[in-house]
């Protein structure tokens, strides 16, 4: 099969044209959804101390009158690693899922999941770090069932 | 060496075409894709492609390719590096090229652009996007909290690794209110002027390289844009441990290089070779 001189014109620029798209949009998700500047193809990588792995994320587990913070097991890394790259509220919930189905100490239960998820920032003479607070959500896991 | 040489010259004697093609299918098994549901079969089909001539040229083996890089990047998303992209964006190129009449002309013209875009949305990135890159934060920080960057910072930064602990120690606080150690090590000025001068090589030469493949093929900025790269990989790579990207980006090169200009695709392969020393010799800890 052969392309004719005509569509090698227009399909010949398919490729830049899916670079610059997937660039824009990963600029405009960088600046409105936070998604960190080194993903999501645009190019961002090395331009900013923003990465996602530079990203904090807790999350606690909720039963009534108990909030246990519990670690990210490796088998929930993945998730955990696209929810601190890009902290939607997909993302975020599909991690709060499979973190509350991990096993507490506690009785009962869990009625919800929270996620905090911190950047740090620094400053630019002394270098001192501080957290930011990116997204802080709940999950009510009874509206889940 | 001159053996290497000549082994180097000999290459370089190959079609263009073939020669970006099979460094492309080289870097897919130097630098096998992460994702166990696709690699395999990307090991599969490069291998193929490059033992087996007619597989080499094939749209099919193309086509395979861009969907497997595809694939891994739907799989990821949007954790994927941006070369992953870049990948998946060059295999299409390829792919398309192979089904056009003027293959070689088609691959230089993505190969041109595909790398001037890139590169000039790192530049937009690090000039204008970025809270922290011109004010040389992002340097300091990098260099200090990367441990990819160990090497390079003990060597070229003056600092001691008891020094560089204590600074790690100091910059990973997860602070939300005061610092628990407030008192922040002395930066040596080797170290300082090392991330200053990291931080603008970077933008320069990626904003050089940036504008000479944008500009009209054969005038002005566009003559020096294989100089450019070449300079970029050699220099770039020797650090940032991406080798990848470095063997793709020479792969692209090659493509857009001028046919005739035997020597040029000699030097490209050159620094095929030395981003592969640069990745297995721990160099840093050699000097």
């Amino acid at each position: 099969m052969r392309l004719t001189h005509a569509s090698a014109r227009w399909l010949g620029d398919l490729p830049i044209a899916l670079l610059v798209g997937v660039a824009l949009s990963q600029l405009v998700l960088a600046q409105r959804a936070d998604l960190s500047p080194w993903s999501g193809g645009g190019f961002g990588m090395f331009s900013t101390t923003d990465a996602g792995s530079r990203r904090h994320l807790h999350v606690f587990v909720l039963r009534p009158g108990l909030e246990r913070e519990l670690p990210i097991p490796p088998a929930l890394e993945q998730l955990a690693r696209k929810a601190r790259v890009l902290p939607s509220e997909a993302n975020l919930h599909a991690l709060a899922l499979e973190m509350a189905k991990l096993p507490t100490p506690d009785p009962g239960p869990a009625t919800a999941v929270r996620i905090k998820l911190w950047r740090t920032r620094f400053d630019p003479e002394t270098l001192a770090p501080s957290s930011h607070i990116l997204r802080s959500l709940e999950f009510s896991l009874e509206d889940a069932e | 060496m001159k053996t290497l040489s000549s082994a180097l010259h000999g290459l370089a004697r190959m079609d263009v075409t073939d020669l970006a093609l099979r460094l492309t299918l080289l870097l897919l098994l130097l630098q096998p894709i992460g994702n166990w549901r696709v690699s395999p079969f990307v090991i599969v089909l490069a291998g193929g492609g490059l033992l087996v001539p007619v597989l080499l040229r094939h749209p099919g083996t193309w086509a395979w390719l861009t969907l497997l890089t595809g694939w891994r990047l739907f799989l990821e998303w949007p954790v994927s590096d941006n070369h992953t992209y870049l990948l998946c964006f060059w295999c299409l190129a390829v792919l398309i090229a192979l089904l056009a009449e003027d293959t070689a002309a088609l691959l230089a013209r993505n190969g041109r652009l595909l790398i001037g875009c890139a590169f000039a949305f790192a530049t937009l990135w690090k000039l204008v996007l970025s809270p922290d890159y011109l004010d040389g934060t992002f340097f300091r920080v990098t260099l200090l909290l990367d441990p990819r960057f160990e090497g390079p910072t003990l060597l070229l930064g003056g600092l001691t690794s008891e020094q560089l602990e204590s600074q790690r120690a100091y910059l990973s606080q997860h602070v939300d209110g005061t610092l628990f150690q407030p008192y922040r090590p002395p930066e040596p000025a080797s170290f300082t002027r090392l991330a200053r001068m990291a931080t603008v090589w970077t933008v320069a030469i990626e904003a050089a390289v940036a504008g000479a493949f944008l500009w009209p093929a054969g005038r002005g900025l566009s003559r020096y844009r294989d100089a450019l790269l070449l300079l970029f990989c050699i220099t770039t790579f020797a650090v940032a441990p991406v080798a990848g990207f470095g063997w793709l980006l020479l792969a692209l090169g090659v493509a857009q290089a001028d046919p005739s200009g035997q020597r040029t695709r000699a030097l490209y392969l050159a620094t095929f070779v030395l981003i592969l020393f640069y990745r297995d010799l721990p160099w840093t800890r050699l000097i």
